[in-house]
């Protein structure tokens, strides 16, 4: 029993850091590396604000900091993306490149300000509750409520609002959006911020009750990857149930077989999806 | 033993039918075409026979032997060598590098027994084209015409016995296309079998011997050139359509 | 109209300011008497050996190997396994790890054959990631977080050492010059420019990618086994994203696809990176943000500039070209 919660609650945390990963992928052609940092970030910014700039006092803060931080990360996403990475936008390899060197430079400046054993960050909701006799803690749980709030609100912006489906169209089909008179360039750099607000959340959202640690890029973007390549790159919705499959594949294996293991399932994953079917999974277009 | 046989070749995409019991052969020393309309199935035919595409049903035969499960670069060691309708030739590379590189294949290597030989078969592929003085040019710098020849240069270095020209004239001029053509009939001439996709019907049948056509799928017509322009239902399969759109029967 | 003789490819065409530096560091090893200095010297050949191998697989293919850490740690793993745990001689362990990288570069070669840009690229990482957490899995072997110490060193002498170092260097350098001028470089461009036009010449471009994996593997195999020992250490560290990500770096800068580049990049960045030793705390955050900075301003690398081929001058300096006449 207690499995299904901590799968799902897994599955949640995954799919608000891989929908991010999918999206601005399949928008803007950007296989952004540093989708991993972005979730970082919204741990220790989150962190960093309320520790640094408030001075740790009380749960409205709490959850002010966690907002600014989460903020603070889209407005960096979209800045490196217009200074960084769009005047090469075309090569494929340097944005790859680029992005995991910044991954690294994150990480280190994070290691500089706040060593290599990382931070704490207090729960929003204090305390667990007793499910089927087993406690499970409430910071997870809060992660299902919140995602299932997320995740609907997402596909309305993308297939109700204006601005939401000239992102969805460009994902689509780039050239006929382009003819239909959509920013590319808008609808980009729009998917840039809410891909990393979605990462900075689910960093947010989880600091409280994970190590916050400054190697915590590097996982999270594998995983988005394995989730990724499992659910389709241009997939929403095989993104969410791929994510889901994942943490349930990780939370089983951790039971029934090792601890240790769980880290291995997403590369294992990885590894086996593009070994044996490359062609399969890629059904999608590369630009 | 005939340089090519294709018999009842088959090739389904998901609900497409590319290629339906498709069968012709190419004789010794022949020149042929094989022209039908747009998205016939033309190039997937080249495919399917240069080993780039695995075919469903049928057989292909080169000299003989079946190319069925065989890659490309052992199909061409056997002796069959195509050129590419989108000339995507090795940009950043120097002619004569772009060259050597089919030099390198196990059939070429056994055919030689130096490097001199290798070098000096290189600058008489290319005299022959008249693109000599090309040597060390960087392969940018070309333009669409002399790529062309430089394709089927580089096509001749693996010393076919069977070459194959996908679409040799699209995008090229008058006079360029008439380079082409010679090349194309000197080497007939020497004996080698030519097999030429193409659309440019004029020029094409200026140039062959026997022509294939291929529509929807499916082989139409096969004959020399005189007979295949008078064929009716060739004609309808180029025309057809546009007949139905002015309403005319 | 005559091709230059085959041997003008391989000799005559090695690039002056390669060889400068080359002679410079090893005559500035000699005269030297700051230990310091030569161990800093020492340290940049191996990331050289790092770059070079790294740029003989992804500058000619231009599949972007982001699992290097792979074959440097495996094989700095290996060697220090069998060297502390075996007690074997490490002029005997340092080869077989080589060649066990070398063997694992034909098996992921091999996985990743059909895979392209970042499908392909993400693969290399995942492999390199699965050996990582591997070695904390097994810490008995590998000694986990602490990695593996006390291992055997080459000499006595810091500067012999150097020249050890210096000398596999320069060896790599010749081997993989040659390799890339040879008709295995020149196939390796031509599956980099067009794959199915390489194919249609007759070319088995699988064998030549994954004998270019097999190579990179090997070279940068006995790069992390030299590394390990010339450290007497190795850690995590030289599994991790890091390592891979800053040979990347390192040899982007330098330029990729042209053996030389790397070199040069390798060679002055990291001595520019023992140089920020002054500013300790601060070192890897400022030398990972100049990298990051470089490649943004030059994103092909500095012996691949425009400006640099256009040059008959430069051209010439730095890659060796000379026009024929």
């Amino acid at each position: 029993m207690e499995i299904l919660i901590i799968g799902a609650v897994r599955g949640a945390l995954y799919s608000l850091i891989a929908v991010g990963f999918v999206l601005i992928f399949s928008v803007g052609g950007i296989l952004n590396l540093a989708h991993g940092t972005y979730y970082m970030l919204g741990a220790y910014l989150t962190y960093i604000f309320y520790t640094l700039v408030f001075g740790a006092s009380g749960i409205y803060v709490l959850i002010l900091s966690a907002g600014l931080a989460v903020v603070s990360v889209g407005i960096v996403a979209c800045l490196v993306y217009y200074i960084l990475l769009r005047p090469h936008i075309h090569s494929l390899t340097y944005v790859m490149v680029m992005t995991l060197a910044l991954a690294l430079f994150m990480s280190e400046i994070m290691s500089l300000l706040f060593g290599v054993s990382g931070t704490s960050v207090p729960s929003f909701i204090e305390g667990s509750v007793s499910i089927g006799g087993l406690k499970i803690i409430n910071q997870q749980l809060i992660l299902i409520p919140v995602t299932a709030l997320i995740l609907p609100a997402l596909w309305f912006f993308l297939k109700r609002t204006k601005i939401g489906q000239s992102i969805d169209a460009v994902s689509q089909e780039r050239t006929g959006a382009i003819l239909m008179g959509i920013s590319v360039e808008t609808a980009t750099l729009m998917t840039t911020g809410l891909s990393a607000l979605l990462a900075a959340l689910a960093g947010a959202l989880i600091a409280p009750v994970s190590s916050v640690v400054p190697e915590m890029w590097l996982f999270p973007l594998i995983k988005a990857f394995a989730i990724a390549i499992l659910g389709g790159m241009g997939s929403l919705m095989g993104s969410i149930i791929a994510s889901f499959l994942i943490g349930y594949a990780e939370v089983l294996s951790s039971f029934l077989i090792n601890e240790q293991l769980t880290e291995l399932v997403a590369l294992l994953v990885i590894v086996l999806v593009l070994v044996f079917k490359p062609s399969g999974i890629m059904g999608y277009k590369l630009r | 033993m005939n340089p090519l046989d294709v018999v009842s070749l088959s090739k389904r995409f998901g609900g497409l039918q590319a290629l339906d019991t498709i069968s012709f052969s190419v004789l010794s020393g022949e020149i042929v075409g094989i022209i039908g309309p747009n998205g016939a199935g033309k190039t997937t035919l080249f495919n399917c026979i240069s080993g780039f595409i695995s075919f469903d049903s049928g057989s292909v035969r080169v000299f003989g032997q079946s190319v069925e499960g065989l890659k490309p670069y052992q199909i061409v060691n056997l002796g069959l060598t195509r050129t590419w309708q989108l000339v995507k030739p090795f940009f950043g590379m120097r002619v004569v590098e772009a060259m050597m590189v089919p030099s390198f294949c196990r059939r070429s290597l056994k055919k030689y027994d130096s490097k001199k030989e290798i070098r000096e078969n290189i600058i008489r592929i290319l005299e022959e084209m008249r693109l000599g003085d090309k040597l060390w040019e960087e392969v940018d710098n070309l333009n669409q015409g002399e790529l062309r020849l430089l394709d089927i240069a580089r096509a001749l270095v693996t010393f076919p016995n069977i070459l194959l020209l996908d679409e040799p004239f699209s995008g090229l001029s008058h006079k360029e296309i008439e380079d082409i053509s010679r090349v194309a009939r000197n080497l007939n001439a020497q004996g080698l079998p030519v097999v030429i996709i193409e659309h440019r019907l004029r020029e094409l049948m200026k140039l062959v011997q026997k022509v294939v056509v291929i529509s929807f799928g499916e082989k139409i017509a096969e004959g020399p050139p005189e007979a295949i322009v008078r064929d009716a239902r060739v004609i309808k399969a180029y025309l057809g359509e546009r007949r139905r759109k002015i309403g005319l029967a | 109209m005559r091709i230059n003789k085959k041997a003008s490819f391989l000799l005559n065409r090695q690039s002056p300011l390669g060889l400068g530096i080359l002679g410079t560091m090893a005559v500035f090893a000699v005269l030297s008497d700051n230990i310091f200095y030569v161990e800093v010297l020492k340290i940049a050949c191996i990331y050289a050996i790092f770059a070079m191998s790294w740029d003989i697989l992804t500058g000619y293919t231009h599949e972007v190997n982001f699992g290097f850490a792979f074959f440097v740690g495996g094989a700095g793993y290996a060697s220090a396994i069998l060297n502390s745990h075996a007690l074997l001689s490490l002029y005997i362990t340092i080869p077989l790890a080589a060649l066990a990288a070398g063997v694992s570069g034909i098996l992921i070669g091999y996985l990743t054959l059909r895979l392209k840009g970042p499908y392909f690229s993400m693969a290399t990482l995942a492999f390199a990631s699965i050996l990582f957490k591997l070695s904390f899995i097994f810490y008995e072997i590998t000694g986990g977080e602490e990695g593996i110490s006390g291992l055997d060193v080459f000499t006595d002498n810091p500067k012999k050492d150097f020249f050890v170092a210096w000398g596999i260097m320069f060896g790599v350098y010749l081997l993989l010059t040659l390799y890339a001028r040879s008709r295995h470089g020149v196939i390796l461009r031509a599956i980099r420019a067009n794959e199915d036009a390489t194919q249609s010449a007759g070319i088995n471009t699988a064998y030549y990618k994954i004998e270019a994996f097999a190579i990179s593997g090997f070279m940068a195999g006995i790069g992390g086994g030299v590394f390990a020992h010339s450290q007497m250490h190795i850690g995590p560290t030289m599994l991790s994203g890091y390592i891979s990500i800053i040979v990347v770096l390192l040899a982007m800068i330098g330029g990729m696809g042209t053996i030389v580049g790397p070199l040069f990049g390798a060679i002055c960045l990291t001595i520019l990176n023992e140089y920020l030793r002054v500013v300790e705390e601060y070192r890897i955050v400022i030398y990972t943000g100049m990298l990051i900075l470089l490649i943004y301003v030059a994103p092909d690398g500095i012996f691949n500039l425009k400006f640099v081929k256009k040059s008959k001058v430069l051209s010439f300096m730095l890659l060796g070209e000379r026009r024929p006449v």
